[in-house]
């Protein structure tokens, strides 16, 4: 059997991460969404409040496991319940709309000190080709929490986008200075 | 639709757990997604992760039973050698509000369950 790796989706709500998940996945996606009760139901109708799970087989290079996790910084536990064995991150961020920036702002202030311990790839989501402006606030951001990450611009639900953000992960593993994290690492 | 109860009648329906069930440390109504409605405390907690774990557990409990084909939830029990936390929905409202009672060890898990099912009853519409 090919290695299995366990990557996290964190980001805004809004960004794509339960989309992407249901998309992407292999086998039929495991949902906690709930009709909101707050404001961002004037954006969306509906929020995760607990994880998105899927799989995808990408054969030769292992089967990937997918976890998304709820945007507000409420549900930062949920990062516990998921941590064990991630290989690396997703964090994805809304790049069609303003309130991108703040989203990834607010993603930054909650899990930072967790995105300088594993691997990451900053995902511009949900437009084909963000303005420069936006891309170098988006850095500028990274630097300012003292972190650094490959970006890359996708559309999340596309296998081979993501296939592609996998192989970044890998490549920040295998050259990256991480701490080898108790129970962390391949994980099956 | 969203038919939020009257915040005054609910807190009333809570403080009745909680000074009427012995050991009932906590007594909350959190949304679905996660936010704290109203709230009765004998101790000092955190009521805004409260809310949030209670909406967890709550998607992971239908989604659970969703995968298994055993029906609508009727509550969750998550119990510690220390303490234990009964959740509840109230009928009658799509699921918008869960009551959280959190109890300590001493407290009889019958009577805990039952004084939260009186509750959300009593919170139901129509009620
Ligand atoms: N154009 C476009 N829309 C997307 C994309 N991904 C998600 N969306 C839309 O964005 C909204 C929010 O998505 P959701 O997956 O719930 O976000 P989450 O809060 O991060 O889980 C939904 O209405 C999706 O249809 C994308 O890649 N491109
Ligand atoms: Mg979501």
């Amino acid at each position: 059997m090919n290695a299995c790796h366990k990557l996290v989706f964190i980001g805004e709500p809004g960004a794509g991460k339960t989309t992407c998940i249901a998309a992407l996945s292999d086998i039929a996606p495991v949902t906690t969404d709930v009709g909101c009760t707050d404001d961002l139901a004037r954006r969306k109708a509906s929020t995760t409040v607990a994880l998105d799970y899927g799989e995808m087989d990408l054969g030769e290079q292992g089967m990937l496991r997918l976890y998304g996790l709820p945007g507000q910084e409420r549900f930062r536990f949920m990062f516990d319940v998921v941590r064990d064995g991630a290989m690396g991150l997703v964090v994805l961020v809304d790049a069609a709309s303003a309130q991108g920036l703040d989203g990834l702002a607010g993603t930054l202030a909650t899990y930072a000190d967790e995105l300088r311990q594993r691997p990451f790839v900053l995902c511009l989501n949900k437009h084909p080709d963000p303005p420069m402006a936006f891309r170098e606030r988006c850095m500028a951001m990274l630097r300012d929490q003292g972190l650094v990450a490959p970006l890359l611009v996708i559309d999340a639900r596309s296998r081979s986008d993501l296939a592609q953000v996998f192989r970044m992960l890998c490549l920040l593993l295998d050259h990256g200075d991480y701490p080898v994290l108790d129970g962390e690492r391949g994980g099956a | 639709m969203n038919r939020w109860p009257d915040p005054d009648h609910a807190l009333q329906a809570l403080a009745r757990i909680v000074s009427g069930c012995e050991g009932v440390q906590i007594a909350m109504l959190a949304s679905r997604d996660g936010r704290p409605f109203v709230w009765r405390s004998a101790v000092a907690g955190d009521s805004g992760k409260l809310a949030a774990m209670t909406s967890s557990l709550t998607a992971l409990g239908r989604t659970v039973l969703r995968e298994l084909n055993a029906g609508e939830l009727d509550h969750l029990l998550v119990e510690g050698q220390d303490g234990k936390l009964v959740l509840v929905g109230v009928p009658g409202l799509d699921g918008l509000l869960v009551l959280a009672v959190l109890a300590e060890r001493r407290a009889r898990l019958g009577l805990v369950l039952g004084h939260a099912r009186m509750c959300v009853r009593a919170l139901a519409p129509g009620a």
